[in-house]
């Protein structure tokens, strides 16, 4: 197994989060799939960490911190998707507009 | 072996994370989302890295998935299944993704001579000291953050009752 | 007191501020004491400032503090006291007429609306005509000298609800401003010339000679101050203010003739005397000025039929008397300040009295009066008493001024003094004339004479002071040279023999023209006067006209009125048009030319930009369509972008 695969692995899961940030209406699918982009990264620090500088894991130090922002992001955003909700009815980000030009 | 497990991962984690960004009930997808977190809590075991696999377990898994899955049984309606659930600029979207992908591939070219140094060996003890010595102040900020959050999340989800 | 002579113009002046802000008007005001009595105060200071000079316990000038004023450049200006012969007696005299004027005026005035005012102005002349006497120094006089003019200009036009009053008061004032321009650029050529305007400064210059006083100088000056002088006291050409001014009150009257507006102008020519002494040729116009002024004035009392007028020329004349003696040398000096003084006190009694008569028959035309004597008997005595006086009957106080200023004249030119001798002679028949119009015969207006009565005490008690010094005044300051021991000139002469004829002679003219009088008016009817009068009545009409003068002045203001129309129309026409209006036309160009340029280009500008980032903004606006994955989408296509570009270098 050589780093490229696992790095390719990232970069696949990276662009099908992308994706799904980019076209899923619905707000809790779109934090979904920026966990799946989190994951992705946190995927590279890991393989880097493995084979570039296997004696110092800094990358799995950086990856915990990693997962420990994703909680925290999730909570916040999740606890903010529901106060929308309640305000709005609604969990589609194209009606999330206030800020319209 | 190995390979075997990392393709069986890879197929898992990709597979599940495409269910996640195309299935229509929101539900699934969270259910999914769960199948690619506990895939790629496997890469991170063949990685060697154990202390994260764990996290990756416990947190994501135990932790956000289930959150998720609460939020998305709270606001979740019933319209919700046979409305369309991926918004109009798809194409373009997928155009943007499909060149980042191929931006990114074609950048992992340098890395294709990089082979595994040497055998995984545990490192829970290294990162615990990593943590308490080196990385204490970011470590300290991350208990800050995770503070603020919790404390932000409970406000903004509080019922409007006073 | 007299260390306190400063109180003299001072007391007055406060007391008439006090009577004009304070205390209520009206008929019943009783703030017209408290002028009387500031101005008997003064009085009795002026009376132990006169008696200590009389008996010589001081010298005169006597020594006054100065204080500094201000400095002017180098020059310092003080304000200070010359209290000297011909300014003691002054003083006593104008605190004495006026103090008399203004008792006499409660009756007078008695029921004005404007009682309090009346006070409050007679007050402030009589204070600015003492500061005008007592000042040494000659900026303050003109100061004071201005001063007087407001409040003659107030006093004659006191009822100027009237029109005759107010048009009165505009003319005494502004003929009179005339003069004072020639007083102002005197005053300032003395200064230029001798960096003081201390009087005794300026004559101890004049007497060092012509090193330090040219001839030219002196006068020029002389002639300027002259000019005030003219306007002030009424000389020719300048007199026609004084027969309209006897529009104002009586009393008034009285006081311009008798002590204050008329005696200023004499006054400062005799105080600057030193001038004319160093200029033979201002003399001799002085004198001429006032011999003139005599004459004519005489000559247009004889035709008038108004009491209060022919009184008015009557001083007139007499002012010219005083102008001839000044101008006539050390000796004529002394007379026309004696007359000055003696004329104060009959002419005072003249036009009180004349006044009583006035406030008793309600018309000042002589032709309506007439045996006025049975009923009016003090004012009838008195007013006797002073005819006598200013005609100079032997014995009353005109006579020996009068005789005086003769005997100077003759000294100096005897065609001069044959003149005088003959307005002496015009003096005594107008006077005759009004005694006998007024009070002798039957009377013309029987009805106006039936409800004439005598005036009450308060008017006559002045009337009968004021006769007892006519009559006496002359004779104790003559005969005991008390006047003369005080004033006189260093290069008097004492004890000059006059000719004898000369007291003869104006003894015959007095008869004779008393004779005269008698006959034509004495005798109850006029028809010998109305018979002179058809036959010589282009004189008769020219003497009433007053030499033409008024018209002359007249059309000297319609001359200047026709100047001014047309220097207007020049203004308008030419130059508003060519040049004011021209540059405005340029100037309106100029702006429309800068107004194009700013709009188009500058405006332009500001415009372009504005309506650039319109543009923009509404550009940019449909980018921002609050879709947050739209904007994720800029970003990944950015972030992608830019990977690919590194990744291909």
């Amino acid at each position: 197994m050589t780093l490229t695969h696992y790095l390719a692995l990232g970069a696949g899961l990276f662009a099908i989060g992308l994706f799904g940030a980019l076209t899923r209406r619905n707000v809790i699918g779109i934090l979904m799939s920026i966990e799946l982009m989190f994951n992705a990264a946190n995927i590279n620090f890991v393989a880097f960490n493995r084979f570039l500088h296997p004696d110092r894991l800094l990358g799995q130090a950086v990856t915990i911190f990693n997962i420990t922002i994703a909680a925290a992001e999730v909570v916040v955003g999740l606890a903010l998707v529901l106060a929308i909700y309640r305000k709005l009815n609604t969990v589609y980000a194209e009606d999330y507009n206030l800020l319209k030009g | 072996m190995t390979w075997v497990a990392f393709y069986t991962f890879a197929v898992m984690t990709l597979g599940a994370a495409f269910c996640v960004v195309t299935f229509r009930n929101v539900l699934h997808s969270a259910l999914m989302l769960g199948v690619s977190l506990l895939g790629v809590s496997g890469i991170f075991a063949l990685l060697g890295a154990d202390f994260v696999f764990a996290s990756q377990i416990l947190i994501y898994v135990g932790g956000i998935n289930v959150l998720v899955l609460f939020v998305v049984l709270l606001a979740a309606r019933h319209s919700d299944l046979v409305l369309r659930q991926s918004n109009a600029q798809w194409l373009a979207a997928l155009l943007v993704c499909g060149v980042t992908l191929f931006g990114l591939l074609r950048g992992l070219k340098a890395y294709r001579s990089v082979t595994l140094a040497a055998g995984p060996e545990p490192g829970t003890a290294k990162i615990a000291r990593l943590l308490l010595t080196d990385l204490a102040v970011p470590f300290e900020l991350i208990s800050l953050v995770l503070l603020a959050a919790l404390v932000g999340a409970i406000l903004f989800s509080r019922a409007e009752a006073e | 007191m007299i260390d306190h002579a400063y109180l003299i113009p001072l007391v007055p002046l406060i007391a008439s501020i006090i009577v004009l802000l304070f205390g209520k008007e009206g008929p019943k005001s009783n703030m017209p004491l408290l002028s009387i009595g500031a101005m008997g105060f003064c009085w009795l200071d002026s009376c132990s400032i006169l008696y200590k000079a009389l008996t010589h316990q001081v010298s005169m000038p006597y020594p006054a503090p100065s204080l500094p004023w201000f400095t002017f450049g180098d020059y310092p200006v003080s304000l200070g006291l010359l209290l000297d012969g011909p300014a003691v007696f002054m003083t006593f005299v104008v605190t004495l007429v006026s103090l008399l004027v203004q008792i006499y005026s409660l009756g007078y005035m008695h029921g004005d609306t404007r009682f309090k005012r009346f006070y409050a102005y007679v007050g402030f002349f009589t204070a600015s005509m003492l500061g005008l006497v007592l000042s040494s120094n000659l900026l303050v006089v003109f100061a004071c000298w201005e001063l007087m003019g407001v409040s003659s200009y107030l006093l004659i036009g006191f009822w100027f609800e009237k029109p005759g009053p107010a048009y009165a008061s505009k003319k005494a004032f502004i003929t009179t401003k005339l003069g004072d321009l020639g007083f102002y650029l005197g005053l300032l050529l003395l200064f230029a010339y001798a960096g003081t305007f201390e009087i005794p400064m300026l004559a101890q210059r004049a007497s060092m000679g012509a090193v330090a006083l040219p001839v030219e100088v002196a006068t020029a000056a002389g002639l300027l101050l002259l000019c005030g002088a003219i306007g002030k006291s009424a000389q020719v050409p300048l007199f026609i203010w004084l027969p309209d001014a006897m529009e104002g009150p009586t009393p008034v009257s009285a006081l311009i003739h008798a002590a204050t507006m008329v005696a200023a102008g004499i006054f400062l020519v005799a105080r600057t005397q030193f001038l004319y002494a160093a200029s033979p040729l201002a003399s001799d116009i002085v004198a001429w000025v006032g011999l003139l002024t005599a004459f004519m004035a005489a000559t247009m009392a004889l035709v008038a039929y108004d009491i209060k007028r022919v009184l008015a020329f009557s001083t007139v004349s007499q002012l010219g008397y005083m102008m001839l003696g000044l101008g006539v040398g050390a000796a004529g000096y002394t007379a026309a300040l004696f007359h000055l003084t003696t004329h104060a006190f009959f002419k005072a009694l003249l036009f009180l009295g004349a006044g009583s008569v006035i406030h008793a028959m309600h018309t000042n035309d002589m032709r309506e009066m007439g045996g006025l004597s049975k009923k009016m008997l003090s004012t009838s005595v008195t007013m006797a008493i002073a005819t006598l006086a200013i005609t100079g009957f032997p014995g009353f106080s005109g006579f020996y001024s009068k005789e005086a200023i003769l005997a100077a004249v003759y000294g100096h030119s005897p065609l001069m003094w044959a003149v005088a001798l003959l307005t002496a002679g015009l003096t005594t028949f107008y006077m005759f004339r009004m005694m006998f119009m007024t009070f002798a015969g039957n009377p013309r207006d029987i009805a106006k004479h039936d409800h004439a009565h005598e005036s009450p005490s308060v008017m006559t008690v002045p009337l009968w002071v004021l006769a007892v010094l006519s009559a006496l005044a002359g004779f104790l300051l003559s005969h005991t040279g008390a006047f003369e021991a005080l004033v006189h000139l260093p290069e008097a002469s004492h004890g000059g023999h006059h000719p004898g004829f000369l007291l003869w002679s104006a003894l015959a003219v007095f008869a004779g023209a008393a004779g005269l009088s008698y006959w034509l008016y004495g005798r109850g009817d006029f028809a010998v006067a109305a018979d002179l009068k058809a036959k010589m009545s282009p004189i008769f009409t020219l003497l009433e006209n007053r030499y033409g003068f008024d018209d002359f002045f007249l059309l000297l203001v319609k001359g200047s009125d026709v100047l001014a129309r047309i220097c207007f129309w020049i203004d308008e026409r030419i130059i508003d048009r060519v040049f004011v209006d021209a540059w405005g036309l340029i100037c309106l160009l100029l702006a429309e030319i800068q107004n194009f340029i700013d709009t188009l280009f500058i405006d332009g500008a500001v415009d372009l930009t504005g309506t650039v980032t319109g543009w923009a903004g509404g550009g940019l606006r449909g980018l921002v369509r609050g879709q947050v994955q739209e904007y994720l989408l800029y970003v990944a296509m950015a972030a992608s972008l830019f990977a690919m570009l590194t990744l291909i270098h």
